[in-house]
């Protein structure tokens, strides 16, 4: 009883815990002014709105979406691809090659961008696909790691059981694999996702200008003074896919939960 | 068998693509010249082109000028004109060095607003086109001898960048605060010094925390150079840095801290934590009052022995595939017309680089008419006794010097 009190004001301070900090942009998002010191917006409005679809902020969304999208949709197989193969199969040397895999994230995307910029440059390869590229390498490590754990759970005899009963290839992959890997599968998408929804350096360097995400929208706004509705406006509402995607894994998870 | 041997000659080739790729042949440091000869012939190739230009995206004033004055005017011309918001303009100049080093032609970056040491590390490395503004037929209402416009920051612009707008180092403070301001820099650092936890500068290497401390030093200096020596820095360094140690402890928080960016000194100022700020743009002052960001009894500070002051400008990478078109646009920006409206404070409220001597009547009319500012004077008021930039080369020497002894010093 005393423990179930503890755990769930534990939970509580947690969740306060990473919601204050929304709640000064939350305000903002709908104030034309606030100054210091009052504690709430001195004039309600939505300047910031206004001034955010002004500037382009729908096809911003738009940028960052078929980013979001393209980098998921490339770095969850291979991620699959890879864990299934570190802990389904033989692997010479699966120490480093796990860690070869998991490189990336020990480098800021920066650091990668800054060298490959030239060599994608040099290729001739168009900016969006460029960009969709290094941000899968940069998602890669997380979609392996999800895709490990799921693949740690799974139980392969599932696949030799449907085998042996003479199903085909696809029809292990469709109704045996993916059912089974859905959860894991979505949230290594999910991560992938984010990767691409929030990039900043490698949209901008390797997307030449050409991707105007939102942002490149953003820290164009936060760099100046004066911008904070327009920046919050933009943050909170850049705020509301991801959310969305993380209800959904959540009714997901809910589903396949025994 | 034959599928191993397969991946083995895919591997080679992979190997050698990559080699090849990566195998640069540096490129050359001379500053590529236009192949146009005449004005007609870059006015001709320039339409149906479509120009990006790359420029800070922080000033919303400034963005919409361009979207909806500069671009409109652009497209009677036949040219696009795309702008590209940046955080930072050295984004620019680095997606420009990649794309020389790759050998590219046909750049994303056609124009370029920029200053200082982007343009100073942009020409050194031959990333600009150069020797075609005195090609555009607007720069005949500029000053020709007008030394803010020959160098920017101590680098020489060789017709490397075009003239766009001037700007001038301006101390900002609330009347409500402070009812009779200092008159000299001597007389801010004394009510500093007056009045403790009131005013702080930014942290060098922001530009303009790095500007704030070169007033200093040539306040506190006598005859400093406008050239980099390490013997003039060795001579002057001390003193400046000696005065702002002095003046740390009445600082902001102590001076143990210090506003990262000026955007948050901006910010300190807009809360009224502190009387006082600091600004190279103060045509944004006008929007930032009118918009209720800062308070209304927001005064410039006129000092007695005046500020710094310099130029921005219009740079067309040597990478642009569409440069005819970005010299078109800078042809434009620098029309009396578009010099006008940038400069009414409703609009950008930036100052113009043209000479009022070299304009017909009208337009100097027109510009003598120009609605003043309750917050900024005018630009001749602003900028009485003018001094021109330090060399670039002492900008990271001071703000290295100031980290060394300012900052670890508390």
């Amino acid at each position: 009883m005393a423990v179930g009190t503890v755990a769930r004001a534990g939970r509580v301070l947690l969740v306060v815990w990473f919601l204050l900090p929304l709640v000064p942009i939350l305000l903002w998002s709908v104030a034309n002014q606030w100054r210091f010191p009052a504690l709430s917006p001195s004039e309600w409005g939505l300047t910031g709105l206004r001034s955010a679809l002004s500037a382009g902020a729908v096809d911003a969304f738009a940028t960052s979406a078929i980013l979001g999208v393209s980098v998921a949709g490339l770095a969850t197989p291979a991620g699959a691809l890879a864990a299934r193969g570190l802990v389904l199969h033989r692997v010479h040397f699966r120490g480093p090659a796990a860690a070869l895999l998991l490189a990336p994230l020990a480098f800021p995307p920066f650091a990668v961008a800054m060298g490959l910029d030239v060599l994608i440059l040099r290729a001739g390869i168009p900016n969006l696909i460029g960009a969709v590229l290094i941000l899968t390498v940069v998602a890669i490590p997380y979609t392996t790691y999800i895709m490990r754990v799921g693949f740690g759970a799974y139980d392969i005899r599932y696949e030799e059981e449907a085998r042996t009963l003479g199903a085909s290839h696809w029809v292990v992959f469709w109704q045996v694999q993916i059912p089974l890997l859905a959860p894991a599968i979505a949230t290594a998408g999910f991560l992938a996702f984010l990767v691409g929804w929030t990039d900043y350096i490698v949209t901008l360097l390797v997307g030449g200008g050409r991707l105007v995400s939102v942002p490149v929208l953003v820290g164009a706004f936060a760099s100046g003074s004066g911008n904070q509705p327009v920046v919050a406006a933009l943050s909170v509402a850049a705020i509301a896919p991801p959310l969305v995607l993380l209800l959904l894994l959540w009714r997901l998870r809910g589903r396949r939960a025994p | 068998m034959a599928a191993k041997q397969i991946g083995r000659t895919l591997a080679t080739v992979a190997v050698a693509a990559v080699m090849t790729l990566a195998g640069c042949s540096a490129p050359s440091p001379d500053a590529p010249e236009p192949a146009e000869t005449t004005w007609t012939e870059v006015e001709e190739a320039a339409v149906g082109q479509t120009v990006s230009l790359w420029m800070w995206g922080g000033d919303e004033q400034g963005n919409r000028y361009v979207d909806s004055v500069l671009a409109p005017a652009a497209a009677e011309a036949g040219v696009t004109l795309r702008r590209v918001p940046v955080a930072d303009t050295g984004e620019a100049v680095n997606r420009i060095l990649a794309e020389r080093q790759a050998g590219i032609t046909d750049g994303d970056v056609d124009l370029v607003w920029v200053n200082g040491d982007n343009f100073a590390t942009g020409k050194q490395a031959g990333a600009w086109l150069c020797n075609w503004t005195d090609q555009l037929p607007n720069m005949q209402y500029t000053d020709p001898d007008d030394p803010l416009l020959l160098s920017d920051f101590g680098t020489p612009v060789d017709g490397c960048e075009a003239p766009w707008h001037k700007a001038q180092f301006t101390l900002v403070y609330d009347e409500a605060s402070i009812p009779e301001p200092p008159a000299t820099l001597e007389g801010v650092l004394q009510w500093a010094k007056d009045n403790p936890g009131r005013f702080t500068y930014p942290a060098p290497p922001d530009f303009t925390g790095s500007v704030f401390i070169r007033e200093v030093l040539t306040r506190v200096a006598d005859d400093v150079p406008l050239e980099y020596s390490d013997e003039a820095y060795e001579q002057h360094s001390a003193p400046l840095f000696d005065t702002l140690n002095d003046l740390a402890p009445s600082l902001w928080r102590a001076g143990r801290t210090y506003p990262q960016t000026v955007e948050e000194l901006n910010q300190l100022f807009a809360d009224g934590q502190v009387d006082m700020m600091m600004t190279y743009g103060p045509a944004t002052l006008t929007d930032l009052v009118g918009r209720g960001t800062f308070p209304d009894t927001t005064r410039v500070l006129l000092l007695d022995e005046g500020t710094v002051g310099n130029a921005s400008f219009l740079a067309v990478p040597s990478t642009s595939g569409n440069s005819a078109g970005a010299r078109v646009v800078a042809n434009i920006a620098l029309s009396p017309q578009q010099q006008l409206e940038k400069a009414k404070p409703d609009v950008w409220g930036q100052f113009t680089v043209l000479d009022s001597d070299r304009l017909n009547d009208e337009d100097r009319a027109s510009f003598d008419a120009l609605p003043e500012s309750p917050v900024v004077p005018t630009y001749e008021e602003l900028s009485r006794n003018a001094r021109p930039e330090l060399a670039t080369a002492w900008v990271p020497a001071l703000d290295e010097g100031w980290r060394r002894t300012v900052l670890a010093g508390r």
